[in-house]
């Protein structure tokens, strides 16, 4: 588990009602664990607070929320931007 | 359409307010809010504040002033009504002056885009009285000309401006996610009263990922052009009545029944059944010849549609769905199986017209039961 992974489980808990306990399935699709258009923007919001970055506006796209990967991924991405 | 209201028994003041968003249509109607406006009992704070609410002031300040009840009234209110009403109309003009320009700069660059809402509604179903309320200018546009409108509207001074909500990152991320609008555009002006100017920029009749759509380009290609009050010789480029009739009720659907719009603060209003009623009462023949219909059919809309004209009918009440020949239309279950999530209003136990009275919105009522699956928007 990387440094990572803890907060942002915990973030994607508070917005995605159907997450089981557990470990995380990155490949899931997150519409199937609850995301809608409320629950983006919330949760988009919830990691912009929780790790103290920006989604630029090309990230603010579907593709950032496909998967829970893809979302750490794209917060691995501006924390290393920010860190730079 | 024009059958009494069916009581009073959501106050003297509501009573008022649901009898001027309806029209007023005979005498004895206008004898009757007369009598009501000035019975001792009346609560002027409470119908000042509901017709704040459902954007009334400036109706309501109409009917007083109109009225001559100028010395029947205590001064204090008729005169803050009647600078309302003024303040309204000096906005409306600045609006018009605005949406002129706008629409130059769009046709200079051979984009198709309508006007709609408070601007395609004021000067014609509202008379031009000054009696609607607006907030911005709203156009429409196609989706493939998002960019051209936004490089326009940036050459007109025009920037995307997140400042007027509550939440302003909220909106702006809401606005990207949702492409169904271009993010909404203010440019400061040197108006009296108007520092402001902000327009709405719409490319869709629904919204992103709904379930059914009627496409933007379709309605686009046979607008009508509105004559602009004061300006003559100058248009405005309106969608014909079916159109137009089909947007605003979709869009009142919209508000209506998406949880969102009501935790964001955009609950439906009376203004907003005010308008269909009158796009209704004026284009009765052109709503009712049978392409309405189809087109409906076609763009499966029919469900959704018939359920606002079922809210509107229970509200008022009106026939409007057996106006126009829907009322095998609009079962609430089978609606919400097309929006795969449970009717808000009906979810709710309360009635439209007590939602609307309601001053206890967004996250105190009760929320739909969530389907396993379900990402409606």
């Amino acid at each position: 588990m990387d440094d990572i992974t803890t907060r942002f489980d915990q973030c994607l808990r508070r917005h995605l009602r159907l997450l089981k306990p557990g470990s995380i399935d990155d490949t899931v699709g997150l519409v199937q664990l609850g995301l809608d258009s409320m629950t983006a923007v919330a949760l988009l919001m919830d990691m912009e607070k929780t790790f103290d970055i920006r989604f630029p506006d090309e990230m603010i796209v579907e593709d950032t929320f496909r998967t829970a990967g893809a979302l750490k991924n794209a917060v691995r991405l501006l924390l290393e931007r920010k860190a730079s | 359409m024009t059958t009494p209201l069916r009581d009073q028994s959501l106050g003297s003041e509501w009573t008022i307010l649901e009898l001027l968003a309806r029209g007023i249509v005979d005498d004895p109607e206008r004898e009757m809010v007369r009598d009501l406006l000035l019975a001792d009992s009346l609560d002027w704070g409470e119908l000042l504040e509901q017709a704040l609410r459902h954007h009334m002031v400036p109706m309501l300040a109409h009917h007083i002033v109109s009225a001559g009840l100028r010395f029947d009234l205590p001064m204090s209110i008729y005169q803050h009504l009647e600078s309302a009403l003024e303040w309204n109309r000096w906005q409306i003009e600045v609006f018009r002056r605005e949406a002129v320009h706008v629409a130059q700069g769009l046709a200079g660059r051979g984009i198709h885009f309508v006007v709609t809402k408070g601007m395609a509604f004021e000067s014609t179903l509202y008379g031009g009285l000054g009696t609607r309320h607006m907030k911005d200018i709203d156009f429409m546009i196609a989706p493939r000309d998002r960019e051209a409108v936004l490089s326009v509207m940036q050459k007109l001074g025009f920037r995307p401006f997140f400042d007027w909500a509550k939440d302003p990152r909220r909106e702006e991320i809401s606005s990207r996610l949702n492409p169904d609008h271009l993010p909404k555009l203010a440019r400061a002006v040197d108006e009296p009263g108007t520092r402001t100017i902000m327009i709405d920029v719409a490319n869709s009749l629904t919204w992103t990922k709904s379930p059914f759509d009627v496409p933007v380009e379709e309605a686009l290609k046979d607008t009508v052009e509105q004559p602009v009050p004061g300006m003559p010789g100058v248009g405005l480029p309106c969608f014909r009545p079916m159109y137009q009739f089909l947007f605003t009720v979709l869009h009142l659907f919209r508000e209506a029944w998406l949880q969102k719009f009501v935790d964001f603060g955009n609950d439906v209003s009376l203004m907003k059944f005010a308008d269909v009623i009158r796009l209704i009462d004026r284009n009765r023949d052109a709503l009712s010849d049978g392409e309405l219909l189809r087109t409906m059919e076609v763009h499966n809309v029919i469900h959704a549609v018939a359920w606002v004209l079922g809210q509107l009918d229970e509200t008022f009440p009106t026939h409007t769905l057996q106006m126009l020949a829907l009322e095998k239309h609009g079962d609430e279950a089978l609606l919400a199986s097309q929006m795969q999530s449970s009717g808000y209003v009906r979810a709710s136990g309360q009635s439209m017209r007590e939602r609307l009275q309601s001053k206890v919105r967004g996250s105190s009522r009760p929320v739909a039961p969530a389907h396993s699956d379900s990402h409606d928007e």
